[in-house]
C-alpha cells in the first residue's frame, strides 16, 4: 500500500502532475476483458451479451504486409457473456466468456469455433482526486484469464487463441472534467503459461525445439482514450498498442505460429448508451481498425453489445 | 482498511505464483547421457559397402609412432588443452559425448525444419524456383519437402555410413590408441574405450556431414561449419584424439563426402522439378484413364512438386524394383468405388473432433517442419540413444532407415505421378481440410508410405518395438484421412508400399552386410 500511497501524494502536487502521470501510467483495459475508468455501484450487476466481428485480407508476414489468396479473408466472431458487479463502490468483479469462430473465405483450410478463454477482473479504484472541476480516478485491475475448451493453439491463423493461463496486473487512470469531457489511460503486463501442442517437436521461427511445449513471451498493452461521458452517454476515440516481449516473426510463405511477436496498433471509436426505456438497458458498439501490425492480420473489428443492469441491495 | 488488507493479500498471492512458475524455458537439444557402447564393433571394417567401393577406396596414411616426437608433442597439446578449459569447452564436450550420429541426426532435423518452406508467389502469379546458385535468395534454397528432405536424410546417413566403416577399417589396421590411454597425463573426460584413436571417427563424421550438408544446405554454412568444427574440438579436449588422429580422420570424412556429392550431382534430382509440357503429359495420362486429373489446390495454382523424383537414383534398389512394387491403379471418378471413398472423407471432414484434430496435427509434419522422415527419425533416436550402439552400429541404423525413406519417397512419387489422381477437396469443393493439402497427386499418401517403411525397418533393429512402431504407422496413416487430405485407399495402399519397400532393404542389404 505504501506504493501507491505516495503515487496518491506526488499527484496531489498539482495538475501538471496528475497529467503528466496519467499519460505514462494510465489505461483501460481492451474491450473484452477489464473496461474503462468507471465503476459500477454497489449492489450492481451489469450484464449482457457481445457480439464481435474481425476480419482481415492483408497481414503482416514479419514486417512484410500480404496477402494470401488461400486464405482469403479470415472472419473472427465471437459471442461473448459478459458480466460485472460492484461489491463495492470501489471494487468490482468483471467476468467474460466468449464462444468464437474462425473462417477462411478461400482454401480448403476447415474453421474452428468454440468456447475460449474465461477471463475474471478484480478492479479497485485506490485513488480519488476532487477538485471543483475535476475528478482523477486511479485503479489497480487485476485480470486472469484460462482457456475453458481444449482448442488446440497450433492452427493459426484459425487456432481460437494461444490456450495459455495468462495473469495481467494493470494500471489505470482517468481524468475527468465535470462537463463529462475525459481522457483515459491504462498499461498492462501480461504473463502468459507456456502452451503445448499436439506435436513432438516445432519451429518457431528462431530455434527448432524438441519438445510440445511453448515458450510463451509475455506481452505489454497500452491503451489510451479521450472522450464524453456523462449521464446516458459515453463516446471515445481510443488508441491501443500490443506488443509481445519475444517470439518469432512467421517465416517467408510459412503460417503463423502460436509464439509469434505479435503485435498490432489499432484506432478505435466506441460509443455506449443507456436507453431512456427500458430504464437499465444500454447498448455498447465499437470499431476498431489496425493501423500497423506485426505477424497479425490488419483487422477491422466490430462490436455491438447489449447490457442491462440489476440491482442487488439497496445500498448505493 | 481491512478490504485493503484483502487485496493486497490476493494480489501478492498471486504475483507468487506468477513469479515461481516462471521457469519458462524450453530446452533446444535433446538430453544424451555420454555414450558407452555395449560392443565396439571391432569388424565394422568388413561390413558391407553402401556405396564405396570398398574400405580403401580412400587412402588413409599410416600414423606416426606413438614413440614419435611429433605424437608426444600431439599429447602435450591435448594435456595444455586440457589444463585449462573453459565452462563453454566443458559443454561441448558433454554434448557431443552423447554420440555424434545422434547429435548429427538431431541437426539434420533442425536444417530440414528451417528449410521446409514452399516458395512464395509472385505478382504475376507464378512461383519462383529455388536457386542452389543464390541459397540466401527468396524463395531460399532448397525447399526441403519431404522428397528433398528423404534424400537429405538418405544421403547424409549413407556417406556417414560408408565413411565410419572405413574409418573403423583403418583403425584397427594401424590400431594407435587413444591419447587417455597412450598417455596417463591426459584425462578421459567422456567414457573410454578400446576403440584405436585413428583416425578419429568424430573428425571422420564432422568431415562427412559437414560436406554432405553444405551440398545440401549451401545457405547454412555457417552453422554447418561451427557445428563440425566443434566435434573435432571437442574430441580432442576430451582426450579421445590428437591433431593427427583428427586431420587424418576429416580428410578421410571429407574425401568420402566427395563420392556421395558426386552420385547426388547426377542422381536426377537436378531435373525432378519436369517443366510445362511434361506436367501437361501427366493429365493427358490420368484422362486417358478415364480419370480426373490432378490440379493444384492452391491459388494461384502451383506447379506439381517434383514430378520426376521417381527418377531419382534409389539405395540399394534399382528404378526397376521401384516399379515392380507400383500399386494398382485407383478408382476412378465417378466409379462407386470412389463415391464411396470422397463420402467417407466428406463425413470425417464434418466431423473433426478434437481428438481426431490432435492425431491430424501429431503426424501433420507439413511446411516449416522437420518433414515425415525428419518424425521417424526422432521416433528412431530414443530406441538408439537406449540401446547403447557404437557409433558405427547406430549410423549403419539411420543409415538403413533413411535409405529406406528416400526410396520410400521414389516409390510413392512414381505411384503419385504415374495415376496423377485428385485429391479428395478437387473432387469435392465443400470438404475441407485440418491441416494443408500437400500440392501433389493423391494416390499413395505419402505419410502412410514413410511411415510404413520406416516402422519396418526400425522393427527389424528393435523387434520388441515392432507392435508399437506398426501402430505408430498406422495412426500417421490414418491421420490423413481424418485431417480429409487422403482417401483412405491411398493410406492403406501406401503402407503396403512402404512396408514392401523395408522388406526389400532388409532382405537384400541388412540381413547380409555383416553386421548382425
Amino acid at each position: 500500500m505504501r506504493f501507491l500511497l505516495s503515487i496518491e501524494r506526488s499527484l496531489r502536487r498539482g495538475l501538471a502532475g496528475l497529467v503528466l502521470l496519467m499519460v505514462v501510467i494510465s489505461v483501460k483495459t481492451s474491450a473484452q476483458t477489464t473496461t474503462d475508468g468507471l465503476m459500477m455501484g454497489k449492489g450492481l450487476f451489469c450484464t449482457g451479451f457481445m457480439y464481435t466481428n474481425d476480419k482481415w485480407t492483408d497481414y503482416w508476414e514479419g514486417r512484410l504486409k500480404r496477402d494470401n489468396e488461400n486464405i482469403g479473408s479470415l472472419t473472427t466472431q465471437s459471442l461473448s457473456w459478459y458480466g460485472v458487479y460492484g461489491i463495492t463502490g470501489k471494487l468490482n468483479v468483471i467476468a467474460m466468456v466468449p464462444y468464437v469462430k474462425k473462417e477462411a473465405s478461400q482454401g480448403t483450410l476447415h474453421s474452428m469455433q468454440g468456447i475460449q478463454d474465461l477471463s475474471v477482473a478484480v478492479k479497485y479504484n485506490f485513488l480519488r482526486l476532487k477538485s471543483e472541476k475535476l475528478l482523477f480516478r486511479a485503479f489497480g485491475v487485476l485480470n486472469f484469464s484460462t482457456p475453458l475448451s481444449d482448442y488446440t493453439p497450433d492452427f493459426f491463423p484459425l487456432s481460437l487463441g494461444t490456450h495459455t493461463t495468462n495473469l495481467t496486473p494493470r494500471l489505470n487512470a482517468m481524468l475527468q472534467m465535470n462537463q463529462g469531457w475525459f481522457v483515459n489511460g491504462s498499461a498492462g503486463y501480461t504473463f502468459r503459461s507456456n502452451t503445448k501442442l499436439d506435436r513432438a517437436t516445432y519451429n518457431d521461427g528462431l530455434n527448432f525445439y524438441n519438445s510440445n511445449e511453448v515458450d510463451m513471451p509475455n506481452m505489454f498493452d497500452l491503451f489510451v482514450s479521450a472522450g464524453y461521458q456523462k449521464e446516458a452517454l459515453q463516446v471515445e476515440l481510443n488508441y491501443v498498442q500490443q506488443n509481445t516481449l519475444g517470439g518469432g516473426d512467421i517465416r517467408r510463405q510459412d503460417m503463423p505460429f502460436v509464439s509469434n511477436k505479435m503485435n498490432a496498433q489499432r484506432l478505435g471509436l466506441l460509443a455506449m448508451y443507456y436507453l431512456p426505456k427500458p430504464k437499465n438497458l444500454a447498448i455498447r458498439g465499437s470499431v476498431h481498425y489496425t493501423v500497423n501490425g506485426r505477424n497479425v492480420g490488419q483487422s477491422t473489428t466490430y462490436l455491438a453489445g447489449i447490457l442491462y443492469t440489476f440491482k442487488f441491495s439497496k445500498a448505493e | 482498511m481491512k478490504k485493503n488488507l484483502y487485496i493486497y493479500t490476493l494480489v501478492t498471492a498471486l504475483f507468487c505464483i506468477v513469479t515461481t512458475s516462471c521457469d519458462k524455458s524450453i530446452e533446444v537439444t535433446e538430453q544424451l547421457t555420454p555414450l558407452t557402447p555395449a560392443d565396439i564393433d571391432a569388424d565394422a571394417g568388413t561390413w558391407k559397402m553402401v556405396f564405396m567401393s570398398g574400405a580403401e577406396q580412400v587412402a588413409v596414411p599410416a600414423p606416426t609412432a606413438v614413440e614419435s616426437d611429433a605424437y608426444k608433442a600431439e599429447l602435450a597439446a591435448v594435456k595444455d588443452a586440457q589444463s585449462k578449459l573453459t565452462k563453454s569447452q566443458r559443454n561441448a564436450i558433454e554434448y557431443w559425448s552423447g554420440g555424434g550420429v545422434l547429435r548429427w541426426n538431431q541437426f539434420f532435423r533442425d536444417l530440414v525444419s528451417r528449410y521446409n518452406l514452399p516458395p512464395a508467389p509472385k505478382a504475376d502469379g507464378t512461383y519462383p524456383a529455388p536457386d542452389a546458385e543464390n541459397p540466401f535468395g527468396d524463395p531460399a534454397f532448397p525447399f526441403a519437402n519431404p522428397p528433398y528432405a528423404a534424400r537429405a536424410y538418405g544421403y547424409v546417413s549413407a556417406s556417414m555410413y560408408d565413411a565410419l566403416k572405413a574409418a573403423w577399417h583403418y583403425k584397427y589396421l594401424y590400431n594407435r590408441a587413444a591419447p587417455y590411454t597412450n598417455d596417463s597425463g591426459v584425462e578421459a573426460l567422456v567414457p573410454e574405450t578400446a576403440l584405436p584413436a585413428y583416425p578419429s571417427e568424430d573428425a571422420v563424421m564432422s568431415g562427412v556431414s559437414a560436406e554432405m550438408l553444405k551440398f545440401l544446405f549451401p545457405a547454412a554454412l555457417e552453422d554447418i561449419t561451427l557445428k563440425a568444427a566443434e566435434q573435432r574440438n571437442a574430441a580432442l579436449w576430451s582426450g579421445k584424439a590428437t591433431s593427427s588422429d583428427i586431420s587424418a580422420g576429416l580428410a578421410l570424412g571429407k574425401s568420402v563426402a566427395a563420392l556421395f556429392i558426386a552420385r547426388g550431382r547426377t542422381d536426377g534430382m537436378g531435373t525432378a522439378g519436369g517443366n510445362k509440357a511434361l506436367w501437361d503429359g501427366l493429365a493427358k495420362n490420368a484422362e486417358v484413364r478415364g480419370d480426373e486429373p490432378w490440379r493444384s489446390l492452391e491459388t494461384p495454382p502451383r506447379p506439381p512438386m517434383l514430378p520426376l523424383f521417381a527418377k531419382v537414383t534409389p539405395w540399394i534398389m534399382t528404378t526397376e524394383n521401384i516399379v515392380a512394387i507400383r500399386p494398382p491403379a485407383p478408382p476412378v471418378r465417378g466409379s462407386s468405388e470412389m463415391d464411396g471413398e470422397v463420402e467417407e472423407v466428406k463425413w470425417y471432414s464434418d466431423n473433426l473432433t478434437r481428438e481426431r484434430l490432435a492425431i491430424v496435427h501429431k503426424w501433420a509434419d507439413g511446411a516449416g517442419t522437420y518433414s515425415p522422415p525428419g518424425h521417424w527419425n526422432d521416433i528412431a533416436a530414443e530406441y538408439v540413444r537406449d540401446a547403447n550402439f557404437s557409433e558405427v552400429r547406430s549410423a549403419r541404423l539411420f543409415a538403413l532407415l533413411n535409405m529406406a525413406e528416400q526410396n520410400a519417397a521414389i516409390a510413392c512419387w512414381d505411384a503419385k505421378f504415374f495415376y496423377f489422381n485428385a485429391r479428395p477437396s478437387q473432387l469435392d469443393a465443400s470438404i475441407k481440410t485440418g491441416t494443408g493439402v500437400p500440392n501433389f497427386p493423391a494416390y499413395v499418401s505419402g505419410h502412410s508410405t514413410f511411415s510404413a517403411a520406416a516402422a519396418g525397418m526400425l522393427s527389424y533393429f528393435f523387434p520388441e518395438g515392432e507392435s508399437y512402431f506398426k501402430e505408430q504407422a498406422e495412426e500417421a496413416a490414418m491421420s490423413r484421412l481424418y485431417g480429409a487430405i487422403h482417401f483412405r485407399k491411398d493410406c492403406m495402399v501406401g503402407l503396403d508400399v512402404g512396408y514392401d519397400v523395408a522388406d526389400f532393404m532388409i532382405n537384400n542389404f541388412a540381413k547380409i552386410d555383416g553386421a548382425d
